[in-house]
């Protein structure tokens, strides 16, 4: 699948793609990001990972309180120092965190099936 | 207690928080019971423990990658978000325009955004925001 689009959003450093279970399939890189395939593909298996304890959490959250509107997952971010880690259900974008626009991150990756 | 109030009057938000990184120590404004505050300041803190694990597994990759020290984290349902900077969290809705403005706020204070937040938040608006605002 074409990442050109992810990599348009506001600030995107990187933009990759990966399977179920976090092994990264595709990925681009901003020329000038350190971001290396190694670090796309660990971040990748923290966010699938991060994403199952979210939708735990969410489904335990809603049966013990009764609130709605959690589940199911849409997405997840991680807001590091520089940048943020902002993914859905397999496809992900790196955003400086100076330029972030984290809605348009989540709707760009809506589009993918997040 | 000024950036619970200050995130609170974002309409949108359901509820904000601060909780302690060790202990149980939370306080909150907004629509949750206090037992759910305190579940929900668990959470965070767990969380939060996470992913600062995993931001010193990516340290081991790439020691300057730009991740470390992690801010925060943000968990987007399908109506709601939770977000988290710091010690502090907020439960908003999905609707547009606010999950920015909660980030917005929330890195302000607690993160690394060092303009004045209004200027940041109203720069949509175009032209000379400084002298819209001020």
């Amino acid at each position: 699948m074409n990442l050109d689009n992810l990599m348009q959003v506001p600030g995107a450093l990187a933009a990759f793609q990966y399977d179920d279970r976090g092994d990264l399939k595709s990925h681009q890189v901003k020329e000038g990001s350190e971001l290396t395939p190694q670090v796309l593909d660990l971040l990748a298996h923290t966010c699938v990972a991060n994403m199952a304890i979210a939708t735990m959490e969410a489904r335990g959250w809603e049966a013990l309180t009764g609130q709605t509107g959690f589940e199911p997952i849409q997405g997840f971010s991680l807001i590091g120092l520089d940048w943020s880690a902002v993914v859905g259900r397999n496809h992900g974008i790196v955003v400086k965190n100076r330029d972030a626009d984290y809605e348009a991150a989540f709707a760009a990756l809506s589009a993918y099936g997040a | 207690m000024r950036i619970i109030s200050q995130l609170l009057a974002i309409p949108g938000v359901i509820a904000a928080g601060e909780y302690a990184y060790r202990g149980d120590r939370f306080s909150f404004k907004g629509d949750l019971s206090p037992e759910l505050a305190r579940m929900a300041s668990i959470l965070c803190r767990s969380n939060t423990l996470s992913i600062n694990m995993q931001s010193e597994i990516f340290s081991a990759f790439a020691e300057d990658c730009g991740c470390k020290p992690v801010q925060g984290w943000v968990v987007r349902g399908k109506e709601m978000s939770v977000c988290v900077v710091g010690n502090y969290f907020c439960f908003c809705q999905n609707a547009p325009g606010v999950f920015n403005d909660v980030m917005t706020i929330m890195r302000a204070k607690v993160g690394d955004i060092e303009e004045n937040p209004l200027v940041y938040m109203y720069a949509k608006l175009g032209g000379d925001v400084n002298e819209k605002l001020y």
